[in-house]
């Protein structure tokens, strides 16, 4: 399965010649581990929301599957975040008056991956597994942030969207969390598209574009 | 998706807002307004014997006669052929029926078992304008048995003085069993016919046999084929219509104004009914509007929430679903809770002492399938408004 970036071209980006992803065309094979570094305010977030199907304004195509996503109705756009894409969010969204487990579950039961055990599971080698009963809007954010990784690993997928999923993580806990998704991709065979401001050296014979 | 609602309504904003209770209770009370005019609207129907085949609603019928004073007392107040054709020409009037009469001696008497004989009158009229018309009040000459039609209003005269004479009181359906002794008698011969009633009438005030025995009779006892009636009825879209009711007075006319009353009171107790029910559809309109409002700030309130759960890949089809569904048990309730009390009414209804013979103690198939359809109607409506809300989100 593939996903293809074709001529994408933002509305609100006028100068596009630099980057080797705005207006060229980029085929993302699953397995692959695509790394794209950008500074702030480069439409980072804008691609990945473009690729995940919540925004439509711009020009070109993104293919999923042979389709394109952004003519995809509603109940589609669902079938394939249920089955084929995950994503972790740069603002997490997770549900604030909600504990972490239950903002895990409501993803996993959707359409499970994992049995429940897993959440514990996952919560432990993260170090959140106390933190699961809690309300999330008490948590910190760097709790928050591992729980939305946990949480995007409740389902199976093609494509795994990450939007600077480790802004607020010390070192150790980067290397787990990176772990953790390497292992899970693996499992899948899945792809993973790593959008950050800066190069890592966690990710595994990574595809590096620059924004 | 084999999801159940249970995981998704703890992220519905639970919204306690006082135009759900005034959805609710307007609902409630267009609903059981709406089912209890359907099930009174039927009992009119009933008592008034509408459901009868051969009662057009449409129509009065009344009977006229010549008014009889002091001035043409000895003279011949029948109608003649002429007076029958220039009704008939009226256009308030729709159909025009003679009401003929005996020109013999009939006597009756019943037997042994009611030790009762009178001198009576017989009429006969076009069956058309009958109100019950069994399939046997027919009779060929040769024939014994004579069917009657009997006025009601007799029977409840009968029932009257009946207990003073000795005589035992009769029902509607008694009535049918009693052997009737008809003896004709005329100028030109007597013979003894053995009578049976075997219908009765609300709208004509007589003792009715088929006009083929009453003109064979007329015929074979007094050698009379005149046409003189002195009684008419008239079929006429509206008894009261004044430009009707200044041409039989100008022809001195009279009119029996009770059956006009009659036909009124049905028609003011339908005109009733009808505006309740109008209002039982303006209030379920009106609440569905209120529920529409609860229902866009519920989904306002839970706006973020059920953004957040489509972005996850909840379908939004499969969540207006289930927002929808969630009120499927309050408006069973409601509908239930209405149908309730419209059973206990009509259950009352039905122990009114003028309605105990004719109308049952349960509510009408009719009442259920408009509850029913009421329910189809309000979950239909309440989808497509959750559904055009999630879509704007």
């Amino acid at each position: 399965m593939q996903l293809v970036l074709k001529n994408i071209d933002p509305d609100y980006i006028s100068d596009t010649s630099y980057s080797d992803i705005w207006n060229k065309e980029i085929t993302v094979t699953k397995g692959e581990h695509v790394h794209i570094i950008a500074p702030s305010g480069s439409g980072k977030t804008s691609l990945i929301h473009f690729i995940y199907g919540l925004r439509t304004d711009y020009k070109g195509s993104i293919v999923h599957d042979g389709k394109n996503i952004k003519n995809l109705r509603a109940e589609k756009k669902a079938t394939v975040r249920q089955n084929s894409m995950s994503i972790i969010f740069q603002d997490l969204r997770l549900f604030d008056d909600h504990t972490a487990l239950e903002n895990i579950e409501v993803k996993r039961k959707l359409n499970p991956f994992h049995p429940p055990e897993m959440i514990y599971e996952m919560a432990t080698r993260m170090g959140v597994a106390n933190k699961l009963p809690q309300v999330i809007k008490t948590c910190s954010y760097g709790e928050q942030q591992r729980i939305a990784i946990i949480r995007s690993l409740m389902q199976p997928f093609d494509f795994l969207l990450l939007d600077e999923p480790f802004s607020h993580l010390d070192e150790e806990n980067r290397t787990k969390a990176m772990e953790l998704l390497l292992e899970e991709c693996e499992k899948r065979k899945a792809a993973m598209i790593f959008a950050d401001l800066k190069e890592l050296d966690m990710l595994k014979n990574e595809k590096i574009l620059y924004l | 998706m084999g999801l159940s609602s249970k995981n998704i309504t703890p992220f519905i904003h639970p919204e306690k807002t006082w135009s759900k209770w005034i959805g609710y209770a307007g609902l409630t009370i267009g609903i059981l307004l709406l089912l209890v005019s359907v099930q009174m609207f039927l009992n009119i129907r009933v008592l008034l014997k509408e459901e009868a085949p051969r009662k057009s609603g449409a129509f009065d019928y009344v009977s006229i006669s010549k008014v009889i004073t002091n001035q043409n007392m000895g003279s011949d107040n029948r109608f003649s052929p002429n007076d029958i054709q220039l009704l008939k020409n009226q256009p308030e009037i729709t159909g025009v029926a003679p009401l003929y009469s005996n020109q013999f001696r009939a006597t009756a008497s019943a037997g042994n078992i009611l030790p009762f004989s009178t001198d009576l009158f017989l009429e006969s009229i076009n069956p058309a304008f009958l109100d019950t018309l069994p399939k046997d009040f027919q009779w060929q000459p040769g024939k014994v048995d004579v069917p009657v039609i009997f006025s009601s209003e007799f029977l409840e005269m009968y029932n009257v003085f009946a207990p003073s004479q000795g005589l035992p009181q009769l029902s509607p359906r008694t009535i049918s069993s009693v052997n009737i002794f008809l003896q004709c008698s005329g100028t030109r011969g007597s013979q003894n016919f053995r009578a049976s009633i075997i219908g009765l009438t609300d709208r004509v005030n007589s003792i009715l046999v088929p006009q083929s025995f009453l003109q064979w009779a007329n015929q074979e006892f007094s050698g009379d084929s005149s046409t003189l009636v002195s009684r008419v009825y008239l079929k006429t879209v509206d008894a009261n219509n004044p430009v009707l009711l200044k041409f039989l007075d100008d022809h001195g006319y009279y009119i029996n104004k009770d059956k006009v009353r009659f036909g009124r009171i049905k028609g003011l107790l339908q005109n009733i009914t009808g505006a309740i029910a109008s209002l039982g559809v303006l209030m379920i309109i009106l609440a569905l509007i209120f529920f529409g409002f609860y229902l866009r700030l519920k989904i306002a309130r839970s706006r973020e929430n059920i953004k957040l759960l489509i972005a996850l890949g909840y379908s939004p089809g499969w969540l207006s679903g289930v927002f929808s569904k969630s009120f499927l048990p309050v408006y069973l309730a409601l509908i239930l809770i209405c149908l309730g009390i419209t059973e206990v009414f009509q259950f009352l209804f039905s122990h009114l002492s003028f309605a105990q013979e004719t109308v049952g103690p349960y509510i009408h198939w009719i009442v259920l399938a408009t509850a029913g359809v009421l329910l189809i109607v309000t979950m239909l409506i309440n989808r497509i408004m959750v559904r055009s809300e999630i879509r704007q989100l």
